[in-house]
């Protein structure tokens, strides 16, 4: 009985704060994402004054002023009813436009570290998202620690640190569904192997059908299941209902069910990846932004960052929806393009819901996270390609409408902060993987179409084994740039949204 | 012990955990506890940590009970009505006395949830198991929301959010220059700090009579969906979407936290909470109250708790730490290199409001680190502009008094004053 709370909406105490300091977590952003402080019903209105104040403290040296940032505010101002939100309309045939801006890429410049960045690495990873963290610690693990990571935001900035947590093994094509398989496998033991707890829990997916098309589609892809070990089983909606008993199953006509997908919290990975690479000699360098590259005899000689030049022989773009821009600095044109995706929480509620839950027709899902809350989303048919990370009140509506259609009593619960995140979106649904036609030291490692996350510990397994012995693999030579000039595309249509 | 300075005019019977609790009708229910003497409204996430009314403004989260079967709702912002059931969450087998508060004494500090049991064996999945089952605040609700009618969809010259002593002053300076306007006000009466501060030397309250002031209107978001913005606002559980061409906003500050042992328990309250209650609901939350903080809002509450008939202690010292089980027993205060410790029942903590930036900032305001007052708060020119066509004033803008906020509210009034008659031929 002696904290001091600095948050107590999440029972954040001063000790804790300081803890979070001590690992190197120095900025508003950072400390919120490893505390959770700010993250709970008041949404920080009780807590900010209080964190920075203590970080203005504690933190060495003393940060400036311009370096104590406010989190970005996340709409809603207050707690508010889907049932009011569900009240309004919009018009489908319309595209959504910008929405709240996000104040991502605004922290930058006054938090870029003073001293330079390491002159040389052999391999330099470019974003450090969960693709590019997994990927260094699987090479430090096979002892190639001479590794540079470069992240342009802090930890959790970008996509990885924006989506709804679902891990599933239901897809359709049987390379993603055995990548998936492995990193489930992988998360499952993610605590035991990495010493972070990432709050897995295997509830299972329940995906739902309205048309004919998607149950053909969700029958197709059980088939493919069970044949590769995933025990996918179509259920009526009566025996979906046994499932999920608060659900309605108006239009549904049939439902995939497979108990061994899984829910975890995304954040935990990034700062396990990080911690256990570092450990291992890998730098990991935040608010350091990639500015171009020094080229010579067909290959990528240094990345040039606004810390400084770093002359290395491997670089592997992991920038997820940032990476055509990231390439295109290079030279090289890369095919993948953004596409916003809004995702909203609610407040936490004690356990109900085990599965997360998955309208194909429509593009909805959502599931309940350990610490209770509702989190989903709904992909927009008419979202325009192109970097936003607006929040809209379009979004709020088309997924209160949806979400009390399938769930009438979640019209009480609050909308306590919607966000959104980028889908890396290549033309056929798979990802860019291997070297780059005419820069064969500039490995890719992107457009993983809004399921990168649930991928990556799989993926970057694959990769640091392909990259250390450079035994040939087929996932490097089947999903590689050239694949689109040479027309041969990999389709996968069990996308959400 | 609290008290009621008035005799309660018009009771109303609401039930708690299954008892009744009598209060002055439309009050707010978080106002009817303190004034029986209640002072566990719920338990604390984690460590399940007693929890009492704070800011008394809808900007914190002491004070969530399940109300007639909707799970997390604000006390403070709840009126009391006849019959209303009110249930305390997320404590076993009550708020008053809840067996899982042995989190809190098992982890003095704080709980180290990244690393806590990560990877042993079997265990780690009871922990898992055992984690999932403590989660969350509230049950889901018990029924689907009651229909709602569709949005008032409108259009509006000059909308000013807040209707304190900014944006009275402002919206009263509109109406001279003959500017037509909409003031949102989030509480049920303007006068935001000259209701419920206790400032030396504030203006009094005077609300325009001509002009649109909607009371009881919680402005919930600024959206540009389509690149046009406009205001989300609930009145009466309907949403408007207000498209303005102008605005002002004048919506004030969150209180500030101050960080000290035992700063979350009950009977700890912010500053303004406790003058609210003396002056708006006519409760005095104790009889012996530390005023601590900030000097001069310190002498200026505990001249306002004397004149109510209560004692106030420890008047502008620094606190160093509350003691008290279930609520506030004594204070450890710092004053004049002295430590002391005095017993009390009610603490306020005096210290400036933290602007309330988010809808400012939403709108395209910048938001920076005020080293002096150690608070964020939105940057603005002389006029108060703070982005196009987005004005700012008063407390949003930092630390000030009320009389310096409606002089703010003026000059941002003049300012949009000038930019409506440019614009119009």
């Amino acid at each position: 009985m002696s904290k001091a709370l600095l948050c107590p909406c999440e029972d954040v105490t001063s000790s804790e704060v300081e803890h979070a300091i001590e690992k190197g977590y120095c900025d508003v952003e950072s400390v919120k994402r490893f505390t959770g402080f700010g993250t709970g019903m008041c949404q920080g209105k009780q807590c900010l004054t209080a964190v920075a104040r203590l970080l203005e403290d504690k933190v060495q040296p003393k940060p400036k002023p311009s370096q104590l940032m406010a989190f970005t505010p996340r709409p809603p101002l207050f707690p508010t009813e889907l049932s009011l939100w569900a009240s309004a309309s919009f018009d489908p045939a319309k595209a959504p436009g910008g929405g709240v801006p996000d104040a991502i890429g605004l922290t930058e410049h006054a938090l870029k570290p003073e001293h330079p960045v390491p002159a040389k690495a052999k391999v330099v990873i470019i974003g450090g998202g969960i693709l590019g963290l997994s990927l260094a610690w699987n090479l430090a693990q096979r002892g190639e620690t001479d590794v540079v990571v470069l992240e342009k935001g802090y930890l959790c900035a970008g996509a990885s640190g924006r989506n709804g947590g679902g891990v599933r093994m239901q897809w359709g094509t049987p390379t993603l569904i055995q990548l998936a398989r492995r990193s489930i496998e992988l998360m499952g033991r993610f605590a035991r192997d990495l010493g972070v707890n990432v709050w897995f829990r295997q509830g299972g997916y329940l995906f739902l059908a309205k048309s004919d098309a998607v149950v053909a589609k969700l029958e197709r892809a059980a088939a493919l299941h069970n044949q590769h070990g995933v025990p996918t089983q179509i259920l009526t909606p009566d025996a979906a209902r046994d499932v999920v008993p608060h659900l309605t199953m108006t239009g549904v006509k049939a439902a995939a069910w497979n108990p061994l997908d899984a829910v975890v919290f995304p954040w935990p990975f990034l700062w396990g990846y990080a911690h256990a690479a570092q450990k291992l000699g890998v730098k990991v360098e935040t608010f350091t932004k990639v500015v171009g590259f020094e080229q010579r005899d067909g290959k990528v000689t240094k990345v040039i960052t606004d810390r400084g030049d770093i002359a290395c022989e491997t670089v592997v773009l992991a920038a997820g929806a940032w990476s055509p821009a990231v390439a295109s600095l290079a030279g090289v044109a890369l095919p993948n393009e953004p596409h916003r995706h809004e995702i909203c929480s609610t407040e936490p509620l004690k356990p109900f819901l085990g599965p997360l839950v998955s309208v194909l027709d429509s593009g909805l899902y959502f599931s309940q996270s350990m610490r209770g809350e509702i989190v989903g989303g709904m992909g927009d048919p008419k979202e325009p390609a192109g970097m936003n990370l607006g929040s809209t009140q379009r979004f709020l509506t088309r997924y209160s409408q949806a979400l009390t259609e399938q769930l009438p009593q979640a019209g009480r619960l609050k909308i306590l902060r919607q966000w959104s995140g980028p889908y890396d979106v290549t033309p056929d649904n798979s990802p860019i993987l291997g070297r780059t036609p005419g820069l064969p030291n500039l490995l890719q490692l992107s457009g993983f179409v809004g399921h990168g996350f649930m991928m990556a510990p799989a993926v970057a397994e694959r990769m640091a084994a392909w990259m250390a012995t450079g035994e040939s693999d087929e996932l490097f030579e089947r999903f590689t740039l050239s694949r689109f000039a040479e027309g041969r595309l990999e389709r996968e249509d069990m996308i959400i949204g | 012990m609290s008290q009621r300075l008035a005799p309660v005019t018009n009771p109303v019977t609401i039930e708690v955990d299954g008892e009744s609790l009598t209060a002055e009708a439309g009050e707010p229910v978080a106002v009817a506890f303190v004034a029986a003497g209640r002072t566990t409204l719920s338990r604390s996430i984690k460590y399940h940590r007693p929890r009492g009314p704070f800011c008394l403004s809808g900007g914190c989260s002491q004070c969530l009970v399940r109300i007639d079967g909707v799970p997390n709702q604000f006390a403070c912002q709840t009126p009391a009505r006849s019959g209303m059931r009110v249930e305390r969450q997320n404590a076993f087998p009550d708020a008053s006395v809840d067996v899982l508060q042995a989190t809190d004494f098992v982890f003095k500090k704080w709980f180290n949830h990244h690393e806590f049991l990560a990877g042993v064996p079997v265990v780690e999945k009871v922990m898992l198991q055992i984690a999932r089952k403590l989660s969350g605040l509230g049950l889901l609700p018990e029924k689907p929301a009651p229909e709602r009618p569709k949005p008032v969809i409108e259009a509006a010259g000059v909308v000013i959010v807040g209707g304190g002593a900014a944006g009275l002053a402002a919206a009263r300076r509109l109406e001279e220059r003959g500017v037509t306007f909409l003031l949102l006000e989030r509480e049920p009466a303007c006068g935001g700090r000259l209701l419920v501060g206790c400032d030396d030397g504030a203006p009094a309250i005077v609300v325009p009579k001509s002009a649109q002031v909607r009371t009881g209107a919680t402005v919930v978001g600024v959206f540009a969906d389509e690149g046009r913005r406009f205001l989300a606002v609930v009145q009466n559980e309907r949403l408007h979407l207000i498209f303005p061409e102008r605005l002002l906003l004048t919506n004030g500050g969150q209180p500030t936290l101050l960080t000290f042992p035992n700063n979350d328990l009950p009977g700890v309250f912010a500053s303004r909470a406790v003058s609210r209650m003396i002056r708006k609901h006519r409760v005095l939350p104790g009889k012996r109250i530390a005023v601590v903080g900030e000097a001069d809002e310190a002498k200026q509450l505990a001249k306002l708790i004397t004149t109510s008939g209560g004692t106030p202690l420890a008047v502008g010292a620094e606190p160093v730490r509350v003691h008290g089980l279930r609520s506030v027993q004594a204070i450890t205060v710092s004053a004049a290199g002295k430590t002391e410790k005095l017993d009390c029942d009610a603490v306020a903590l005096c210290a400036p409001q933290s602007p309330a930036f988010e809808l400012a900032r939403a709108a395209g305001a910048r938001v920076g680190w005020d080293a002096r007052a150690r608070l964020f708060a939105v940057e603005a020119d002389a006029a108060g502009k703070a982005a196009a066509e987005l004005w700012v004033a008063g407390e949003l803008r930092g630390p000030m008094s009320a009389a310096a906020a409606a002089e703010q509210g003026l000059v941002a009034a003049e300012a949009i004053a000038a930019a409506v008659k440019g614009a119009t031929p």
